[in-house]
Parts: C-alpha cells; sequence; structure tokens
C-alpha cells in the first residue's frame, strides 16, 4: 500500500476525498483523503495538544495547505517528509492576499524566517491568530509582526513601516513623524525611546478590541 | 528568525557580555527544565492551555510536551499503557466535545463573511442579535414544554367567534382570540394525572423561572464584559498609539474593505494630530458657555419631544379604549382601527430619532465619544418613556374596562410587534435601498449610507422589551420573535452588501458593546420585569378567562400552594421556609447588610489594587532609568578595557576589579537600585 499512497498521486490529482480508486500500476486500491493515511493517531495528538485546533479543524487545514500546491504537498505525512511551500503561494491565500502584513506574518512564523513554511508553521500561525489563543499569546505574535529588523524593540523605523503599510500615503512625511513620535510618547513606559514587549503588552491593556480584531478566520 | 523565548534576550547588555556557545546552551537547558517541572506540576487542563499558549516554535513545543508526558508517566504508579490510553481517551473526548458543541453553532458561516467583508464593529451587531435569538429560543422551548402542552392536551373549550380572516396575523384578536396564543386561553384547573400537574403553579413558576434565569445571565454577561473592556483606563486615554498599532483588523480579507479601512485609519490619524494641537489651544470661556448653553438647549429639546410624543400615545391609547369597548367582534374597520396606536408608535419611533440627530448637529462635543453616548442616552429616553406610558395606560385603565384584559394587553403586544417588524422591513427598502440609490444617482454628495449600528442596536432592545413585557400575557410570543430575528438578520446581511457601507468610526466598539449589553439590563429587563412582577403581586386577574380566575392576585397561587403543603410533615419544612425565611421582612435586611459589607470590602480592595498598579509603574520607570545608567557604566568600563588591552592581562584583572569595585561604591547612594546588580556583571571582567 506504501507503494500507492506514493505513485497514485501521480495518477490522481484532483479526484476528491472517499472514492475508492484503481491504480493502474499495482491494481491495488487506495482510498484518497481518509485521514487515517495522512497522520499516525501520535501525531494528531501532538498537533490537538500543543495548537488550539480539534482534529476535523486539523484535516481541513492540512487540506487548505495541500489545495495551495497538491504536486508538492503528499498525502502521507506519517513518515514527516520535510516539504516547504514557498512564500508566493502562501501569500496568496484568499485569508491573506490582501493584508498589509502578510510577509511579516509569513516570516516570523516560518521556520526559517523567509516566509516558506512547512506544515507545522502553517497551523501555527493559524492556531495563534484564530480566536481561541490568549491575549498574551497573541500580543507576543503581533510583537514579532511589528518589529521589523528583528531587534526585539519597536523602534521608530518599525513604526514608520508600519504607518506606510497601514495608510496609503495620506499622511505627509512631518505627520508621519510626529505620529510616530506621539505612539512613542504614549506607550513608552521605562523611557527608552523604543517600546519592549512590556510596553507593547500594557498598551494593548488598554485596547480591548485587540483580540478580536488580531484574527484570521480560516 | 524565529527565537525561543528560553533563549537571552539580543539587543541587551548581555550581549555585550560575551557568553560562551557553552554557556548559552546550558542557560537554555537550565530554563527549558525549569520550564518543564512547572508545567508538570500543574492539573491536566490547566497543562495543555499552558503548553499550547507558550510562545515558541510548533517543534520546540511539541519537545517539550514530550518531555512533560514522560516525567507525568514515570510518576504513575499504574502500569504505563494503561494510564497513557486512560488519559489519551480522555483528552480525545474531551477534544470531541468542543467540535461538537461548535457543530451546534447557528450561522457560522455567515459570521465569517460577514466579518471578513465588514469587520468586527459590524460583527458585534449580529452577533447582539445571536445572543437575543437565543433568549427568544429558550423561552420558547420552556413555555411550550411546560404551559403550552398540558394545556392543550386537555383542551378546554374554545369558542371561536369568528371563523379565520387575514387580518388576524396583524391584530392577533378574532381567530386568536380563545387560542393559547394568549392569557385567556389557558385554564387553571389541576390536571389530574398521575403527578397531579397543576396548571396556576406551572404558569406562575415557568414564567418567574425564565425572568430569573434572564436575569442571571444578562447579569453575568454584563459583568464579564465590563471587566474585559473597561479595565484600567489611566494614561493617556485620546490616544493614536492604540489606533496605529491594535485596531488593525486582520479578519478582513474582501480588498475593497481593506482599502477602506486604509483610508479610515489615515483620516482618524490626521485628526487625533490636529486634535492634539488643538488641545493645546486652550478654549476661552465664552466658548465654553456657548457650548454649554447649546447642549442645555438641545437636551430641552429632546426632552420636550420625548414627553409630547409620550403625551400623544396616552391620549390616542385612552381615546381608542373608550372606543373599543363596545364592538361587534365581526366588524373589520373597528378591527383594524386597532392597529393605528402601534403604527403611531412606530412612527414616533423612526421620526424622533431623526429630529434627534439633527439637533445633535448643532452642537460641538470636544470628545466624538461623547456624541455617541449622548445619542444612544437620548434615543433610550424616547423609547422607554414611550413603553413605560403604555405600560402604565395597560396596568392602570384597562384591568377596570375591558373583561378579558390579559388578553387585549397580550394582543396589543402583539400588535406592536408586529407593526414594528414591518417598518423595520419598510426602513431597510426606504433607508437603505433608497437612499443608497438617491446617494449614488441623484444626489452625489450624500453618497453611500453608512450602517449606524447604535440605531439599529436600539431596535433591537425595544423590540427585546416589548417581547419581555408580553411575555406573561402571551406565553407563545417568542415564537414570533424567533421568526422576526430571523428574517432581520438576512435581510440586514443582504442590505449590507448591497446598500450600506461599513461606519467610519470604529472606534472602542468593545466598550459600547457593554454598554449596549447594561442597556439590555437596565432599563430594558428591569423594567419588563418590574412590569410583570406588579401585575402578578398587585393586580386582580380577571374572572372569565386565563389561569388564575377567581384569585385575588395571581401571587395567591403560592399561598394556596403553601397551604396546601403545610398539613403533610414530609412537606412541612418547605412550608415552614417560605413562612418564616422568605416572608419574613428580616432575611432580606440581613441580606442586604451583608452584600452592603462585601461590596465596602471588595471596594477597598480595589483602591488597593490601584494604589499597587500606580508604584508598580514607577517601578517600571525606575528601572528603566537603572538600565540606562548600567548600560552607560558598562560601555565605558568596556572601552577602558579595550584601550588597555594591548597591555598585559594580568594587571588588567586587578585593575578593572578596582574600578568595579568604586563603581559599586558610587551606587551606594542611589535609593532605587538592586543591592545584587553586581551578580549581573559577568565574572571574567
Amino acid at each position: 500500500m506504501s507503494h500507492c499512497s506514493l505513485l497514485c498521486q501521480f495518477f490522481i490529482s484532483e479526484i476528491s476525498a472517499g472514492i475508492r480508486l484503481q491504480c493502474t500500476v499495482c491494481h491495488g486500491t487506495a482510498r484518497m483523503g481518509n485521514k487515517q493515511t495522512i497522520f499516525t493517531s501520535q501525531q494528531l495528538d501532538a498537533y490537538q495538544d500543543c495548537t488550539y485546533f480539534t482534529r476535523k479543524e486539523i484535516l481541513r487545514l492540512f487540506h487548505r495547505y495541500r489545495d495551495l500546491a497538491p504536486q508538492l504537498v503528499p498525502l502521507d505525512y506519517t513518515n514527516e517528509p520535510d516539504v516547504r511551500l514557498p512564500y508566493e503561494l502562501i501569500g496568496s491565500m484568499p485569508e491573506l492576499k490582501d493584508n498589509p502584513f502578510r510577509q511579516r506574518i509569513a516570516e516570523v512564523f516560518s521556520e526559517d524566517g523567509q516566509g516558506n513554511m512547512t506544515l507545522d508553521d502553517f497551523l501555527d500561525m493559524f492556531s495563534v491568530m484564530s480566536e481561541m489563543a490568549p491575549r498574551d499569546l497573541k500580543a507576543y505574535y503581533a510583537f514579532k509582526i511589528y518589529d521589523f529588523n528583528n531587534d526585539d524593540f519597536i523602534c521608530k523605523s518599525d513604526l514608520e513601516k508600519t504607518l506606510n503599510k497601514l495608510t496609503r500615503n495620506e499622511l505627509t512625511e512631518d505627520e508621519v513623524r510626529m505620529v510616530c513620535e506621539k505612539v512613542i510618547d504614549e506607550a513608552d513606559l521605562d523611557n527608552d525611546g523604543r517600546l519592549s514587549l512590556e510596553d507593547f503588552q500594557h498598551m494593548i491593556l488598554r485596547a480591548p478590541d485587540f483580540l478580536s480584531t488580531f484574527h484570521i478566520r480560516i | 528568525m524565529r527565537r525561543m523565548s528560553v533563549y537571552p534576550q539580543h539587543g541587551t547588555a548581555l550581549e555585550n557580555l560575551g557568553l560562551t556557545a557553552h554557556e548559552i546552551q546550558q542557560e537554555v537547558e537550565n530554563n527549558t527544565s525549569e520550564l518543564v517541572s512547572d508545567l508538570s506540576d500543574l492539573s491536566a487542563g490547566a497543562r495543555f492551555q499552558a503548553i499550547r499558549s507558550l510562545p515558541m516554535s510548533y517543534n520546540e513545543r511539541k519537545a517539550i510536551r514530550n518531555r512533560v508526558n514522560n516525567i507525568k508517566l514515570s510518576k504513575t504508579i499504574l502500569p504505563t499503557d494503561c494510564r497513557q490510553q486512560v488519559s489519551l481517551s480522555f483528552r480525545r473526548f474531551r477534544a470531541s466535545l468542543t467540535s461538537a458543541r461548535q457543530r451546534l453553532v447557528v450561522w457560522q458561516d455567515t459570521l465569517k463573511e460577514i466579518g471578513g467583508r465588514f469587520g468586527t464593529s459590524v460583527l458585534s451587531y449580529f452577533l447582539f442579535l445571536k445572543w437575543l435569538l437565543k433568549f427568544n429560543v429558550f423561552s420558547f422551548v420552556i413555555n411550550f414544554c411546560f404551559i403550552t402542552i398540558p394545556q392543550i392536551v386537555h383542551a378546554p373549550n374554545i369558542s371561536h367567534v369568528t371563523g379565520f380572516r387575514g387580518l388576524e396575523l396583524l391584530t392577533g384578536v378574532g381567530y386568536f382570540n380563545q387560542t393559547v396564543l394568549f392569557y385567556g386561553g389557558y385554564d387553571g384547573e389541576v390536571i389530574v394525572s398521575k403527578p397531579a400537574y397543576n396548571m396556576q403553579l406551572a404558569y406562575f413558576f415557568t414564567i418567574a423561572a425564565y425572568m430569573v434565569l434572564c436575569g442571571l445571565s444578562l447579569i453575568y454577561s454584563m459583568s464579564r464584559s465590563f471587566q474585559k473592556n473597561f479595565v484600567l483606563e489611566t494614561g493617556p486615554v485620546s490616544g493614536g498609539a492604540w489606533r496605529l498599532l491594535c485596531s488593525w483588523d486582520f479578519s478582513v480579507v474582501n480588498e475593497k474593505a481593506i482599502q477602506y479601512n486604509k483610508n479610515n485609519l489615515g483620516i482618524q490619524l490626521k485628526e487625533s494630530l490636529s486634535e492634539r494641537l488643538q488641545m493645546k489651544n486652550k478654549i476661552s470661556l465664552s466658548d465654553r458657555i456657548k457650548h454649554l448653553s447649546l447642549n442645555l438647549v438641545a437636551w430641552l429639546l429632546c426632552l420636550l419631544l420625548a414627553l409630547g410624543s409620550g403625551a400623544g400615545i396616552y391620549f390616542l391609547g385612552t381615546e381608542q379604549l373608550t372606543f373599543s369597548f363596545n364592538q361587534d367582534p365581526n366588524d373589520l374597520v373597528s378591527e383594524a382601527s386597532t392597529l393605528l396606536l402601534p403604527v403611531v408608535v412606530s412612527l414616533i419611533n423612526l421620526i424622533v430619532p431623526l429630529l434627534y440627530s439633527l439637533i445633535g448637529k448643532m452642537e460641538t462635543y470636544s470628545n466624538p465619544r461623547a456624541k455617541i453616548y449622548i445619542s444612544i442616552a437620548r434615543n433610550i429616553i424616547l423609547k422607554m418613556s414611550l413603553l413605560g406610558i403604555l405600560c402604565f395606560y395597560w396596568l392602570n385603565f384597562v384591568p377596570d374596562k375591558i373583561p378579558c384584559w390579559e388578553s387585549f394587553v397580550g394582543q396589543s403586544v402583539y400588535r406592536l410587534l408586529i407593526i414594528d417588524f414591518i417598518f423595520c422591513l419598510l426602513g431597510i427598502f426606504f433607508g437603505e435601498f433608497l437612499r443608497n440609490v438617491i446617494g449614488t444617482m441623484c444626489i452625489q454628495s450624500l453618497g453611500v449610507p453608512e450602517f449606524d449600528i447604535a440605531r439599529n442596536v436600539l431596535d433591537l432592545i425595544y423590540a427585546q422589551t416589548l417581547a419581555w413585557i408580553g411575555i406573561y400575557f402571551s406565553p407563545l410570543l417568542p415564537v414570533m420573535q424567533v421568526l422576526k430575528l430571523f428574517i432581520i438578520f438576512y435581510l440586514k446581511k443582504l442590505s449590507l452588501s448591497m446598500n450600506c457601507q461599513p461606519p467610519k468610526h470604529t472606534g472602542r466598539a468593545a466598550q459600547i458593546q457593554t454598554v449596549f449589553i447594561a442597556l439590555l439590563f437596565f432599563p430594558s429587563f428591569v423594567g419588563a420585569l418590574s412590569m410583570v412582577a406588579f401585575t402578578v403581586w398587585s393586580l386582580q386577574p380577571s374572572d372569565q378567562c386565563g389561569p388564575f380566575q377567581g384569585l385575588k392576585t395571581p401571587f395567591h397561587t403560592i399561598f394556596n400552594w403553601t397551604d396546601s403543603i403545610q398539613g403533610p410533615p414530609e412537606t412541612h419544612w418547605v412550608w415552614w421556609i417560605f413562612e418564616n425565611v422568605l416572608r419574613s421582612e428580616l432575611f432580606y435586611y440581613l441580606i442586604s447588610l451583608i452584600v452592603l459589607v462585601i461590596t465596602f470590602f471588595l471596594w477597598q480592595i480595589t483602591q488597593g489594587r490601584k494604589q499597587l498598579i500606580k508604584s508598580l509603574r514607577e517601578q517600571i520607570v525606575n528601572g528603566g532609568k537603572d538600565k540606562a545608567f548600567l548600560l552607560n557604566k558598562l560601555q565605558n568600563i568596556q572601552r577602558q578595557r579595550r584601550e588597555i588591552a594591548s597591555y598585559s592581562p594580568q594587571p588588567i584583572r586587578r585593575s578593572m576589579r578596582g574600578s568595579v569595585r568604586t563603581v559599586a561604591q558610587e551606587f551606594d547612594q542611589t535609593t532605587y537600585y538592586n543591592p545584587n546588580w553586581i551578580n549581573t556583571l559577568p565574572m571574567d571582567m
């Protein structure tokens, strides 16, 4: 059957789950999309314990991941293949394609820091951005997303880049500078001219909408 | 690059300490084993929540989870297989419960679509609607099961005076008159079955239980929402800061909506900048007096309008009452004339808020949030005064004049709800569809109408108040409310996608949400509850119809019941509790006193915590100053070290130690440093 699970994908590409098919090479039958051939039960348990998703959602997300590049992603993850989807495919998902921060999100959650995501990174990303993740976890990742130069502080240049991504060049240079100064004035508690994670978390406390806005539905 | 949280933070002084790779690894290993032992001490549920919320990459989290599981397994007495299987199956069961619960959620996909296209503030309106739907479905289910089904099974003689004509759906009289839809269709007899089923008690207790559960649920939601959203408003309140970093809505996926949000954000930031400049200019005294007097005039006008509408409804009601008292049940015209009052009420509800917004345009407020709250307050005063006048007239004049007066009140509420629904449909058509057409084709300057969340939510609250008032008089009224909410949900969604645009000022949506829940509790629910309580406690029920015929007040069923259980010794204790505890005033005084003392105590704790927060904040500021000072010192010392690095290393160590000691002496003079700071400097200096 292991032969089937690899080669049959070559012959049957876009067929939906649950249909019994005949492999023309080995004449055996393979049932596509049956969850028992995608993950072992230990893998599923690990996913359930370490993310906020249920079994059903994990499988649904796996199929979303696979739909981005069916020829790259195998249907059998039991032997943990090292498959990494390039950033262009991730950034083309409907949930992300118009988001101004999609590149930063992909970079923060990917292992290599370039936006190329494995299935684990993919699940982790949507788990943190789901509505079940707690405020502190979201604040941590939001901080990392806005920290463009990855120095663990949000400095003025990071704020300027954020502002430029969020407003369509509507503010003048002066206004951009004034807004960034105002942000640092209000939020910087320890007066070092830049925002640390604690400053950011304190600012989140004053924005009760944050939990519902820092949320991507999938 | 992904970083583990157990790594020392880069960009701080520790990076300059020059720790070797081995030492870094040591520290990481120590932190990890500390984390693992902390996690294994927690209970199962808390442990998995804690693992899920670790800010690390998935593989690292999985490694920690495996280590924790191994520790837990090694600590158990049972054979590892059995224990593992048991805990595994238990976790899988809990996971399947949550997924089953998710499947029961109605409208899941539709809400996702709305949130994706219009943002979270518009979504809050639809979530509010869904929440109200739950109340009504629950009410319908318990009323139907406990009151209606026994009544239908042992049906009394219902005499239909007229056949079914179409007008009943609007007016509620005629064919519907003596059915189980209204109070008059119920009978107070004791149904003779294996355990005897007392219809009077059933009616009373069902309504009472529903009201109590509703009240508890509202109080719970209100306090949860208040705690989440009105937290700690210290520090600069009017901030552009949080708008930049906390308010971008990641859940919006529609391209047009995203551009729209970007425009809005730009406009809001510009406004906040200009506000900041304006705040620097002091407003002169004469300007302030002018603003204040304008505000007072506006309030006076609004209150006069509300009073005027109330008086108009009152006179119309009394006139109609005298008119409709002697009427032939087959007379269609007089039946249709009963619709006049609801139509006038709905017209007032439609026109006067528009007048209020016109009046509001002439005022100026320093704070845009104040404007929203004041407009909400005025609209609520209008709606509640209308309802108050109606209740007053129903409870004071109707019981004397009309034979089966509870059914009459039930029918009036039914008519009000139906006409309100029809006006809502008309409002969607004229207010949104035609306005969109006018705004885009004829008068271009008006533009596409905005979806006014406050007005729509207040309409929902008004309808729900009517439904709560009507439950006692018409037990199956929630059915109508459920159907109405269903239809309004889909129509509003359609209208939103075709006609409107999301509102521009979306700031502080969560706090306005709390205000709406609070308004739903008071005055809406409390008003309805007090009206029903007054009816049950003091009014005499009608003699000819209904379950409480012949009693002095409906509450006397309880007295009769407690008298009946006084005799038999098994139930004597229930009577004793009722007679000596619930009916004595001393009990309530004691309870109030205890609650007051506890409230005072908790308030003192809150005050103490505020002090604590203030001093902690000062400590953070001082810590920042410490850090800057120490970094400076560190850099100076390192510079000195580099300068004399070309000489022999031996004397350096001694002289370095000396200079380190003088630094320590300098530090002795400051009052806020950590005496153990010297241990944080590296040893190989």
